[in-house]
């Protein structure tokens, strides 16, 4: 019997009302699936406005698909009761200024729905993992945009979620920053969690993810180990990951 | 649906958006506002020869047992500020108490206190629903509903907070000083916090809509005012009617709209009604003209009237919170 995929997506395809009446349609992604199994890395790469995003909002069920279906680990996205093995990092986050980091870590954690004792248990150890302990009773008004990203990473670890979904979570990071997110996704790798990766910085994607999806203007053009869209057909070398998106890009079939 | 999640998310909200409001310049300011209310009681005294007006009666009764019409000629005063200021009594020293307090009840937290409310709450709502601040709480796996009422409760325990700090320091300032302890003043209480939260239940319901601050304070206070104009209106044309049934200037038509936007619609001048009623001061005072006409044709419900506004607010929310449901973030 086939495992339970953490994520799938099936002939999904969204399209947002446009224009001045709304009467246009304008298409965000169309007829795309792929599936996200348990314990991999998933990378999501793509130019602007490929629909990477909307992909996300969909998992996490802050919209609905207009045409197939969508599940979270083996339930449809709408039974919103499987958020709870989700953390969730969004690229521009902006948090209450008037909270305190601890304080945001506990108000997340709640809304989670962990126990309030293991949030206070949680909250020392995640305000250390992203080196911000010295500052957990300091309001976030005062905090970097840097800081409120890691503070960002740390709320989306607060529930120990088996899925980690991360939109550009490097935006506004310095490198240790983002060594850090690397180092959080690879430790979600050893204790066979998935980690759904969005990002437009390639080397990352190369380093850290097991199978890719590639989307370019809302279609699905490869879904795939990375190792295999690195691999060129017609001379049977390696090439970057750059190079294969590039062409991936520029061959868009019709 | 998981109800205990939704609960123990409004909670949340609650205690967060205490939080935020504790955070706010104006949440001092109004503490500022309700303290000056109170040293402005705790300087009141009375000064003057004894009433005519014995306990319990309503009216003044004169040295020959015979009922008195007219001002009380015992010539005492109402000091306020220490003495700096003096006041004529009307009648007597229950009588002003009971006017000091409608005064407070009515105009300054029922009119300028809602009115600045209104203003200062009009941002939490739609800053809360940001996409930038919305997108992560909205990936939690609490119903999204909850997150709405649980904002709208936390508003209302801010505003139920600065309700009962200056309804309950002004009545236990002047109880202090004048020995008037007038148990119904404190039940402006729930009747100012109701009055607020119907008319907040429009701007959650714009706040969902448009996401702007501006949209939500000027929307609310335009749907107090229009609530207010229909309320009145009804009261207006059912006084007319009843002084001059023949003489009435509008087509039954439009006294038949009035009507029904009157039961449709919250009811802010007949919270103020029983905000009278509360303090008496209609018992001295009688109150406006058309209002005094509508209680004595005993067209004035205030159960109805309670219910009909709650209801029309709890409308309000559950519209609001299906649409927020049903929004693409």
């Amino acid at each position: 019997m086939a495992q339970t995929a953490v994520a799938e997506f099936e002939k999904v395809s969204k399209e947002y009302p446009a224009g001045l009446l709304r009467r246009h349609v304008r298409r965000a992604v169309a007829d795309v699936s792929f599936r996200i199994e348990a314990g991999e890395v998933f990378g999501l790469v793509g130019p602007n406005r490929a629909g990477k995003t909307t992909l996300v909002k969909i998992l996490l069920s802050l919209c609905r698909p207009t045409r197939g279906r969508v599940s979270r680990f083996g339930r449809p996205v709408a039974d919103r009761a499987s958020l709870a093995r989700v953390g969730y990092v969004h690229e521009k986050p902006a948090f209450p200024r008037y909270l305190t980091a601890a304080g945001l870590l506990e108000y997340y954690g709640a809304l989670a729905l962990v126990p309030y004792e293991a949030v206070l248990r949680r909250v020392p150890q995640l305000l250390e993992l992203v080196g911000l302990a010295d500052r957990a009773g300091e309001p976030i008004a005062r905090f970097s945009k840097g800081m409120v990203q890691r503070l960002g990473v740390a709320q989306a670890l607060i529930n120990d979620p088996d899925l980690l979904v991360l939109d550009e979570p490097n935006e506004g990071l310095d490198l240790t920053g983002r060594r850090l997110v690397a180092d959080i996704v690879r430790q979600q790798r050893q204790r066979g969690r998935t980690t759904l990766l969005v990002s437009h910085v390639l080397p990352e994607v190369e380093q850290l993810c097991d199978r890719l999806a590639v989307l370019v203007e809302g279609r699905l053009v490869y879904a795939g180990p990375v190792a295999a869209l690195k691999h060129d057909p017609r001379t049977g070398t390696e090439r970057s990951l750059e190079q294969a998106l590039q062409e991936l890009y520029e061959n868009l079939p019709p | 649906m998981n109800l205990p999640a939704a609960l123990f998310a409004v909670r949340c909200l609650v205690r967060d958006t205490f939080r935020q409001a504790l955070a706010s310049r104006v949440f001092w300011l109004m503490l500022v506002v309700s303290g000056l209310c109170i040293a402005l009681c705790l300087s009141v005294h009375i000064e003057g020869v004894q009433s005519l007006r014995r306990p319990g009666e309503t009216e003044l009764i004169g040295p020959d047992d015979k009922p008195y019409t007219g001002s009380d000629p015992s010539h005492g005063q109402m000091t306020l500020a220490f003495g700096a200021v003096r006041l004529g009594l009307f009648r007597d020293a229950e009588t002003q108490v009971h006017f000091l307090q409608s005064v407070l009840a009515q105009w300054v937290a029922g009119a300028a206190g809602t009115l600045l409310v209104l203003i200062w709450t009009a941002g939490f709502l739609p800053e809360f629903l940001q996409p930038s601040a919305a997108t992560v709480l909205l990936a939690k796996p609490v119903p999204r509903w909850s997150l709405l009422v649980g904002k709208f409760l936390g508003v209302l325990t801010f505003v139920g907070f600065q309700a009962v700090v200056f309804v309950g320091g002004t009545w236990l300032a002047l109880g202090l000083r004048t020995g008037v302890w007038l148990p119904g003043y404190l039940l402006t209480i729930p009747l100012l916090l109701l009055n607020f939260a119907v008319i907040y239940s429009f701007a959650a319901l714009l706040a969902v809509s448009t996401r702007s601050t501006v949209a939500c304070a000027f929307g609310a206070i335009l749907f107090w005012a229009l609530c207010g104009g229909v309320n009145y209106a009804r009261h207006a044309a059912l006084a007319q009617a009843s002084v001059a049934p023949e003489a009435s200037p509008y087509p039954p038509v439009f006294l038949g709209a009035v009507e029904a936007g009157y039961w449709l619609l919250p009811k802010p001048a007949d919270m103020g009604i029983l905000v009278q009623q509360a303090v008496e001061t209609n018992k001295h005072f009688g109150g406006r003209p058309e209002f005094r006409a509508v209680l004595e044709q005993g067209a004035f419900h205030p159960e109805l009237a309670l219910f009909t506004s709650v209801l029309f607010g709890v409308a309000l929310l559950a519209v609001a919170a299906r649409q927020l449901a049903r929004t693409d973030y």
